[in-house]
């Protein structure tokens, strides 16, 4: 099935409405960028530490070292030392965020009202509209919009891609081992449910770029409760994994098992590596999520 | 039909299904339905895992045996076996079912109908012409019999009902002799009785065709006609063989004096040896005897084994006179007021003018001390001695004094009398008062006891002549006759030589003066009527038996000449029964006395003989399949536990609640948390003052008292000594309400009137000191109490069955105006003056002070229409909930409902206490000094 481009732009209108709709009642990042601590390249954030910027810091007394010109003579002509006029250091910040298209995130649970897709791209694209109004860069790894950037084209070239439909897509998603920012910030979006060779040096790579960030594993309910019963063969939506069971209610306990085994790998990782985890239930608002992920980004050292 | 060994199969086409049972084994044994799909994201999580358990796949085969058991169940079920299936044909052509259908049939009528049906069934069966004959129902109308359709008959047996008579085989042989009739074949149904004429009934029936006679071997009894002998109801039961039984139960029947239908006596009677009739002797009372309508074997119920009596048990009537009876004399030396004392028990009395008496048409006549008479009433007295009246005279100064019967014999008097008479033992006289002589054995009072205080001091003579001595039936020690008497015609004169008062002798203080008089009277019994007395009337039945012996109103009889009554034997046109004309009853019985029953004679060659019995046919169909239905329960139940289903948290959670809900529906205990609740309630009541209102089941109305009774319980916790603890509702039907001292009864026109149990417990409350506040909460709209209002009408219908006492308006000094405040009157949310309190029985003025005589009770009902609890509510931050009045004016009308509210509670509680205060300053002063 293709879809026609004017469709594409509709959902793509939508979404962003969706996006903007739930970005819309945070305040904006920059009340949180203040705290940020360290950067890169110059931004509008304030980093709460005296460096490169344009707005006042403090004033500190100058000590053998420092050059005349760093002097601010205004201050110092009011008392008998001299003082040097400090700035706030600023830093604009990249973030890299995956959202992971695979088919196994096209799941759906009999209640649960969306995809674990569409949960991903949504948070993707919130998170993306936050940033950019904060004046960060932001990019969608492993799509066109992979090159860092900021400003409302962006956001519309963000959504774009992730309202087109990948035709030779893998049925479980492995983030892109893609050339990160130095000391940006990544965020994937995924259910983390490949297989774990395949996922875990992605993840690794990304850390060893000295990059930080978030895990969000998008779950849907089921897949969390488990609640089958009867004679059932289990496929995975790409069909290339295929289960069979007897009685499915006897191996609920030994799933959940490792479910929390593959979730324990991944605080284990997140923690060696400073990232941090989330796991996200479809069900769930997706508000919440989102917050955690602005305060997540904000608070990261 | 297909038979193996005692089962047929009606339907054995069915059977080859059976052949299908092994296909089914092999189906069923198949594995496990085909797995569901699922996509299934997590699937690789589950990769590696291996099934703790696994489905069974294949059935086990005890659970496939037991599902072909319950298959197999079901096919032979439909194939319609019969157990002991009736195979047995009789021949063709037409068929007559004859049945007695008579009083001795009624016993085991309801076998005799089977049996009949079993007959007609084999006939319908064999496509058979058939005619269903009663014999008692007499002859068949019309020209020939009526042959149908056996089917068609089989519709009309259950409404067969035995008749009341015997049946009348003689008119039915006699009919089928007349009657153009084609050969057929007889069953005949008998109920073992001879008859007159069964010997050309076979006969006839034989010359029709074959016969079968159907016998049962049930022994019938009857009973005959009832009399009096030697003051007891005897009657006869007669039975047919002499075998050895056990002994009989007979019970006499008879309204008691409110009218309903009692036993009155019951007597046990054993056949001696192997007679065919035995005497059955009831001894009763004579006010019993009097009211007894019939006698009954309870144990066979059948007309025969009930006897009605008639105007022979009935109470007779004695008319009484007395002479001089204008004299003032005081009730004890009236000459009337013994024998009226004596015979009140057994005698409608009747105290009239002569004339009016005799127009009664009494039994007897008493006569005390009578001298002279007129002549139209001396001229009616003869004729109605003459057509079999009694006469008993008593002797008196009177009579001594007229000269009657002196000169010449008086048809009035038993004997000529002497002129004067004598008086022995008195102060005036020589000898000692004289004492009774044994009585002789032609006396009817004849083996009477004498007491030894009875003795005569005065009386008049009898003039000795020839026929003195056999008119003499009581005489004193020294042979002067005491009671004289003489038959006249139909009837009888006697004469008592002393006065029916204690002035001549104290014969009429003793019992054997009753005795005699009883005597007397008894010896009068109704005669058996002949067909003389019956004849020339026109006897229409009131009631008459049905064949199983009970009364019923006569439907479609005409009246029965006299004489028929007197010599025929019941029969359709005239059941036995009671038959009526003008005043008189009759009773008409089967058998009267004399009368026997005999056993069906020797049956003629020929005929063939069959017991009743049968072994019922049995249609297994129902039970093979209720079989089927319970082993496929099984299985459901063997399915879930080899599924696993049976446990699990959640079925059994469901599983006990449905196994309770069933052992709860089966036990039908009342539940152990009612019981507890109950108990609470108790602990609750009995360990608190609590005051209580009735629950009226209109949600508004109960909240309100509820809160006007926490209201009225917190203002007098606050003022008062009396702390009540919070009120309870009180479910009339359900609850104890002997706890609670008091009740607040709200009438609500939707509340339902109390069952008569609810009744008997407010009775038991209001007698033992509870009191019940009424309040009808429509200000007295209506006028005066209960009249105008939809409530108080429904007060009145709720206090219709209250033992309420008499009531009045509160008078300004109750004690309900002093108890705690001071009151004038008694507002609610209504100002009405008038409540209704028990009328207080007598006012004394105490020292000027009014004093209510009073027991310690309190008023145990108070009516009033002032709405108290509406003026009480409160809701829980302690805010009235419904307005009273408006402004201060409002207010202070509340605080006076109030303060009506905790004088109320003391009056309850104090009970007369405070009407005692008014003692005080008198017990003071006299302390004082």
């Amino acid at each position: 099935m293709t879809i026609s481009p004017s469709e594409r732009a509709k959902t793509a209108v939508l979404l962003r409405r969706d996006s903007e709709k739930i970005a819309g009642s945070l305040p904006p990042l920059l009340a949180e960028a203040e705290r940020l601590a360290f950067t890169v390249a110059m931004g509008v954030h304030g980093r709460k530490r005296a460096g490169i910027g344009e707005n006042f810091w403090q004033y500190r007394r100058a000590m053998p070292g420092d050059v005349q010109t760093a002097v601010d003579w205004r201050r110092s002509g009011r008392s008998d030392e001299m003082y040097i006029r400090e700035m706030e250091w600023e830093a604009a910040q990249t973030v890299s965020i995956w959202a992971d298209d695979a088919a196994a995130m096209d799941y759906k649970g009999p209640k649960a009202p969306r995809t674990k897709r569409d949960r991903a791209v949504l948070l993707a694209l919130a998170l993306s509209v936050l940033l950019v109004k904060a004046g960060e860069r932001v990019a969608l790894l492993g799509t066109n919009a992979a090159q860092p950037r900021t400003g409302e084209n962006q956001l519309q070239r963000m959504a774009m891609a992730l309202a087109e439909e990948n035709p030779d897509r893998l049925d479980y998603g492995v983030p892109p081992m893609a050339r990160y920012a130095v000391s940006g910030r990544a965020v994937f979006l995924s259910d983390f449910m490949g297989a774990r060779d395949d996922v875990f040096p992605a993840l690794t790579h990304a850390a060893d770029r000295n990059v930080a960030g978030c895990f969000v594993q998008i779950v849907d309910d089921t897949e969390e409760v488990f609640p089958f019963d009867g004679r059932t063969i289990f496929q995975s939506v790409g069909g290339t994994v295929e289960f069979e069971t007897q009685r499915a209610k006897a191996l609920r306990e030994a799933y959940q098992e490792r479910l929390a085994e593959r979730r324990e790998a991944l605080e284990v990782m997140a923690r060696r590596t400073g990232w941090r985890c989330l796991v996200h239930r479809t069900s769930e608002s997706p508000r919440k999520a989102l917050l955690w992920l602005y305060m997540a980004i904000g608070g990261l050292k | 039909m297909l038979t193996v060994g005692p089962i047929a199969f009606l339907a054995p086409l069915l059977l080859v299904t059976l052949a299908i049972l092994p296909v089914l084994w092999w189906l069923l044994r198949a594995v496990p339905p085909a797995p569901a799909k699922r996509a299934f994201p997590g699937v690789r999580l589950l990769l590696g895992l291996l099934d703790p358990e696994r489905m069974p796949e294949k059935t086990p085969w005890w659970l496939l045996l037991l599902r072909m058991v319950a298959l197999a169940a079901a096919i032979l079920a439909f194939a319609n076996p019969i157990l002991n299936p009736e195979t047995q044909s009789r021949g063709t052509g037409p068929l007559v079912v004859l049945m007695d259908g008579g009083w001795a049939s009624a016993p085991r009528w309801a076998a005799r109908q089977a049996r009949v049906e079993d007959v007609l069934d084999q006939a319908a069966r064999a496509g058979r012409p058939t005619a269903l004959v009663s014999l008692s129902a007499g002859v068949p109308a019309g020209e020939g019999l009526p042959f149908r359709d056996a089917q068609d008959w089989m519709t009309r047996v259950t409404g067969l009902q035995p008749e009341a008579w015997a049946p009348d085989r003689a008119a039915f042989g006699e009919w089928l002799d007349a009657a153009d009739v084609d050969g057929f074949e007889t069953i005949w149904l008998t109920d073992g009785l001879e008859s007159e004429g069964d010997t050309a009934f076979l006969a006839a029936l034989q010359a029709k065709g074959s016969v079968t006679v159907i016998r049962d071997d049930a022994d019938p009894m009857a009973l005959t006609a009832p009399r009096f002998e030697d003051g007891a109801v005897r009657a006869e039961i007669l039975r047919q063989n002499g075998t050895i039984r056990p002994s009989v139960r007979v019970a006499a029947l008879g309204p008691d004096p409110n009218g309903i239908e009692r036993v009155l006596g019951e007597t046990r009677v054993i056949f001696e040896g192997e007679g065919t009739a035995t005497y059955v002797v009831l001894d009763l009372p004579i006010e019993l005897r009097n009211r007894v309508t019939r006698l009954v074997l309870p144990e066979h119920r059948s007309a025969g084994g009930v006897v009605l009596t008639d105007d022979g048990l009935k109470r007779r009537k004695v008319g009484i006179l007395a002479g001089g009876t204008e004299e003032e004399t005081t009730r004890l030396v009236s000459p009337l007021f013994y024998i009226s004392k004596a015979l009140e028990t057994s005698a409608d009395l009747i105290e009239a003018p002569l004339t009016d008496i005799i127009s009664a048409a009494p039994d007897v006549i008493v006569l005390a001390d009578i001298g002279t008479f007129a002549e139209p009433e001396r001229e009616a007295l003869e004729t109605w001695v003459d057509s079999g009246g009694l006469l008993i005279r008593f002797a008196g100064p009177r009579l001594a004094r007229s000269g009657e019967g002196q000169l010449e014999e008086d048809p009035l008097l038993p004997v000529r009398l002497r002129a004067g008479g004598r008086a022995v033992g008195g102060t005036m006289s020589w000898g000692a008062p004289k004492q009774l002589r044994a009585f002789p054995e032609a006396s009817p009072f004849f083996g009477l006891r004498l007491p030894d205080d009875v003795s005569v001091s005065s009386q008049v003579m009898a003039q000795p002549d020839p026929n003195l001595p056999e008119r003499v039936i009581a005489a004193l020690e020294d042979g002067t006759p005491l009671v004289t008497g003489r038959a006249e015609g139909d009837g009888r004169v006697v004469l008592f030589h002393v006065t029916a008062n204690a002035d001549w002798s104290n014969l009429p203080l003793s019992g054997l003066f009753v005795e005699m008089l009883e005597r007397l009277a008894v010896s009068t019994r109704a005669r058996v009527p002949d067909a003389e007395a019956l004849e020339g009337q026109t006897w229409v039945p009131v009631s008459v038996l049905d064949g199983f012996g009970a009364l019923q109103e006569p439907s479609l009889l005409a009246g029965v000449e006299g004489a028929r009554l007197a010599e025929a034997r019941p029969g359709p046109d005239m059941p036995p029964g009671i038959y009526e004309a003008g005043e008189q009853r009759y009773a008409l019985n089967l058998y009267r006395t004399g009368d026997s029953i005999a056993p069906l004679g020797d049956l003629p060659l020929g005929v063939t003989v069959e017991e009743m019995g049968v072994v019922a046919e049995t249609v297994l169909k129902p039970w093979l399949l209720a079989a089927a239905l319970m082993i496929l329960l099984v299985d459901i139940i063997a399915t879930l536990w080899l599924g696993g289903r049976l446990t699990g948290p959640r079925v059994v959670k469901g599983g006990t609640i449905a196994l309770l809900a069933l052992g709860l529906g089966v036990l039908g205990a009342p539940s152990a948390e009612a019981q507890e609740g109950d108990d609470a309630a108790v602990l609750y009541g009995t360990s608190e003052t609590v005051l209580a209102y009735v629950e009226t089941g209109d949600a508004e109305v109960d909240a309100i008292s509820r809160a006007g009774l926490s209201g009225l319980s917190r203002v007098l916790t606050r003022r008062t000594a009396i702390e009540p603890a919070e009120p309870v509702a009180v479910n009339l039907e359900n609850d104890e309400i002997a706890f609670y001292p008091f009740l607040y009864w709200p009438i609500s026109e939707r509340q339902a009137v109390p069952s008569d149990a609810a009744y008997g417990r407010l009775n038991a409350y209001l007698r033992s000191g509870g009191m019940i506040l009424f309040d009808t909460k429509d200000a007295n709209l209506g006028g005066r109490l209960g009249a105008g209002t939809p409530n108080g009408r429904m007060l009145q219908r709720l206090a219709a069955k209250l033992d309420v006492p008499p009531l009045e308006p509160a008078p300004d000094d109750h004690v309900l105006t002093r108890t705690f405040y001071l009151l004038q009157d008694f507002p609610g949310r209504f100002a009405g003056r008038e409540i209704w309190v028990e009328a207080m029985p007598d006012i004394e003025e105490v020292e000027g002070m009014p004093f209510r005589n009073l027991n310690d009770g309190v008023t145990p009902v108070i009516i009033g229409a002032n709405d108290w609890a509406g003026a009480w509510a409160e809701d829980a931050r302690g805010n009235p909930m419904l307005p009273v009045g408006r402004g201060t004016g409002g207010a202070r009308q509340r605080e006076m409902a109030y303060r009506f509210g905790v004088n109320l509670i003391m009056h309850v509680m104090t009970g007369n206490y405070k009407s005692d205060q008014v003692h005080v300053p008198a017990l003071l002063e006299r302390l004082g000094n």
